[in-house]
């Protein structure tokens, strides 16, 4: 992948289910290298899939159309903007078709490689509850903090995070895409090198296993395909209370600081695709 | 005087302070004297239960040691109980007695149905029981409906008669107000508080009182809904430490004495328009503040917010190993720096340093422009690196910066992040 950004090479993988319980997946995935998105909408009755959707749409035309990454969090940000618009214009739409108080809303989580002060990193983005893992030397770690009612709580030690994954309002988010007041998202700028693998996710998948969980099955699935693809799965087999989604991205020219891994890993998929260059 | 649709409860006195609001009943211990005015605004504001238990527990449960909250919605009554104290509901010839002493956090209760309330705080409280409408008052114990009243004043609630002031709420029958003046600090129902002056309690609840007609209750948080976005708890009031968010509480301007003209005012809370349960929805506007969740952007917990981005840098960076870097917003330093929680317009300016030896932390430390007294300068902070900090500062001795504390910076000051990097500050 030789998009804008230099010579960054990035497989990845993505899965989502419905689940056992929702009958409508309202979970939207972008994988369009080099930007990367997750969206989880609500709102039933039609509306959160096609927030969702939406979400999704926008930043496909971003990757098509192709972006300044040197403007990450501006271009991020303008196409958040875009799709608070429409999601707001098909609320009213929808609410002009006489259903009532309609409103869709939708979380976001994005991740692009930009560039800063000449080097390329990636520029993560969050809106909601959905979220964004790197997964590095072993280590899991949550990026992004939830905009949800109960990490506001466990910030103002009220509560502690494991009070947190059970709390009754732990489904309540603080901020959305298509919520009335709009919602400035969060950023967060990583050095291409921190970052061996990144976990978008919605809440369908971190409200089901833990973050322990996750992250054996990412350390023990090389291709980010089956990463995604297992990762989904264990949130379903775990009760599958939600829509679940997974994108896994994985940056294979991380070559000045664990050679041996990423060309193993290359080799590996490409054994796996059995399409050796 | 038009009816309140609010309901009359009975008190016993004591050192608790008891808010009490048409739908929602909050009963906080002596020490929380500070917040009790703030909560009573929430209340009689028309705050639903939700969002009174967010506005309590705003704070962080270790200093609350206990507090009863009932709350009242669609008929179905919850009780949330903390601490040393009981809360009896009868609902349908059951009686469930919710006692919060055993609760590490709190004992919570739904009930359909409630017929009768009883809170007691401290024990067997004596006394006479005592009829009061929506209020605030110090109490040892609340019945609702009211206890079968020995005392029970003649008159009827709604009589505003003894104060002539213009009441937007019931008023507690004349037999309690000789009471009031014996004991300074309760404050009983808002109407009450011209006799009280001086009880700082009484300040946001007096405020109401020069145009008491201008004071419809806003129906906001009665529509919150129940799913997702819907339940955003509004804004809870600002925690006691960042001192009270309504007037300072010097009541006697506010509250002249009788008036002698009093208008005739509308309902001051008039029925709730039916609640508009939308349950696809989210919140509309005004429901909730966003600026509530705002969270500060790159930086240190704890540590007031700088301006992320000001106008022309405060001081300039020079870095040993080459750049230079002026501080006009949040500048990370270390061997291959992160932003986090920033806003796309407040980007923090990266600068990654070679450390050959990782003697350098990935994020070492900040430097951005300061706030409050150190507005106009640089500070640096710490973030916590595993090697420390030195720093420099012309006609000071040298110090090790401590984690997340952070210290202005002087031109010329000089810092060391190990491995042969260090950073001179110069004027921008």
């Amino acid at each position: 992948m030789s998009r804008p950004l230099g010579q960054v090479e990035l497989q990845h993988g993505a899965a989502t289910d419905v689940g056992l319980v929702r009958q409508v997946n309202e979970d939207s995935f972008l994988v369009a290298p080099p930007v990367f998105v997750v969206a989880d909408g609500m709102g039933g009755h039609d509306g959160g899939d096609v927030a969702s959707a939406i979400v999704v749409e926008e930043f496909a035309r971003l990757a098509d159309e192709g972006y300044d990454p040197r403007r990450g969090a501006e271009v991020v940000a303008a196409t958040l903007t875009s799709c608070q618009q429409r999601i707001e214009q098909y609320g009213a739409h929808q609410r002009l078709g006489g259903a009532g108080s309609f409103h869709a809303g939708t979380t976001a989580v994005v991740a692009l490689l930009v560039e800063d002060a000449g080097e390329t990193k990636w520029l993560l983005a969050n809106l909601g509850d959905s979220r964004i893992y790197r997964f590095s030397e072993g280590v899991l770690e949550q990026v992004s903090v939830d905009h949800s009612v109960v990490q506001e709580l466990v910030e103002a030690g009220t509560i502690t995070a494991d009070d947190a994954a059970v709390h009754p309002e732990r489904h309540i988010i603080t901020r959305a895409l298509g919520a009335t007041e709009g919602a400035e998202a969060d950023y967060f700028l990583l050095p291409l090198p921190a970052v061996e693998r990144l976990l978008l996710c919605s809440d369908g998948v971190t409200g089901m296993i833990g973050d322990d969980h996750v992250a054996r099955i990412l350390a023990a699935a090389a291709d980010p395909r089956d990463a995604a693809e297992q990762v989904v799965r264990a949130a379903v087999a775990a009760g599958g209370k939600d829509n679940a989604t997974a994108v896994v991205v994985d940056v294979v020219g991380l070559a000045h600081d664990h050679p041996y891994d990423s060309e193993r890993q290359r080799v590996s998929l490409e054994q796996k695709l059995g399409a050796l260059p | 005087m038009t009816p309140s649709p609010s309901r009359p409860r009975s008190y016993r006195p004591g050192d608790w302070y008891a808010v009490l609001g048409p739908d929602v009943l909050v009963a906080l211990p002596p020490s929380e004297r500070g917040r009790v005015a703030a909560l009573w605004e929430m209340v009689d504001d028309g705050a639903d239960g939700d969002a009174v238990l967010d506005a309590l527990i705003a704070g962080g449960l270790r200093h609350l040691p206990g507090f009863v909250l009932v709350s009242e919605v669609d008929g179905t009554t919850r009780a949330v109980v903390r601490g040393s104290v009981t809360c009896t509901l009868t609902a349908g010839g059951e009686v469930v007695e919710l006692d919060g002493t055993a609760a590490t956090t709190w004992v919570e209760r739904s009930l359909p149905g409630v017929t009768a309330t009883t809170v007691s705080v401290s024990g067997d409280a004596a006394g006479p029981d005592l009829v009061i409408g929506p209020g605030l008052v110090r109490v040892a114990r609340v019945d609702d409906p009211p206890a079968s009243v020995e005392a029970a004043p003649a008159a009827p609630l709604d009589v505003p008669a003894p104060l002539d002031v213009p009441a937007p709420v019931d008023v507690p029958a004349p037999a309690e107000v000789p009471q009031v003046e014996e004991e300074p600090s309760p404050v009983v129902a808002a109407a009450a508080e011209a006799a009280v002056p001086d009880e700082p309690a009484a300040g946001p609840a007096a405020e109401p009182e020069p145009e008491p007609a201008a004071e419809p209750v806003e129906p906001a948080y009665e529509d919150l809904p129940t799913e997702r976005f819907d339940s955003l708890p509004p804004a809870p009031p600002a925690p006691p430490a960042w001192g009270p968010t309504s007037p300072p509480p010097s009541a006697p301007p506010a509250a002249p004495e009788p008036d002698p003209t009093p208008d005739p005012q509308p309902d001051p809370q008039p029925d709730p328009p039916p609640a508009d349960h939308d349950h696809d929805g989210m919140t509309r506007a005004g429901s909730w503040d966003p600026d509530e969740f705002a969270r500060p952007q790159a930086g240190i917990p704890g540590q007031p917010q700088a301006p992320s981005v000001t106008s022309r840098p405060v001081a300039r960076l020079v870095v040993s190993s080459g750049d230079t870097v002026d501080v006009d917003r949040v500048v990370l330093v270390g061997r291959a720096p992160e932003a986090r929680r920033f806003t796309s317009t407040e980007q923090p300016r990266l600068v990654t340093v070679p450390s050959p030896q990782q003697e350098i932390s990935s994020t070492h430390l900040e430097v951005r422009p300061g706030s409050g007294a150190d507005h106009g300068s640089a500070v640096v902070t710490d973030m916590g690196s595993t090697n420390g900090t030195v720093l420099v500062q012309p006609g000071l001795p040298s110090e090790s910066l401590q984690p997340g504390i952070p210290v202005q910076l002087i031109p010329g000051a000089l810092i060391d992040l190990g491995d042969g990097v260090t950073i001179q500050v110069t004027r921008p």
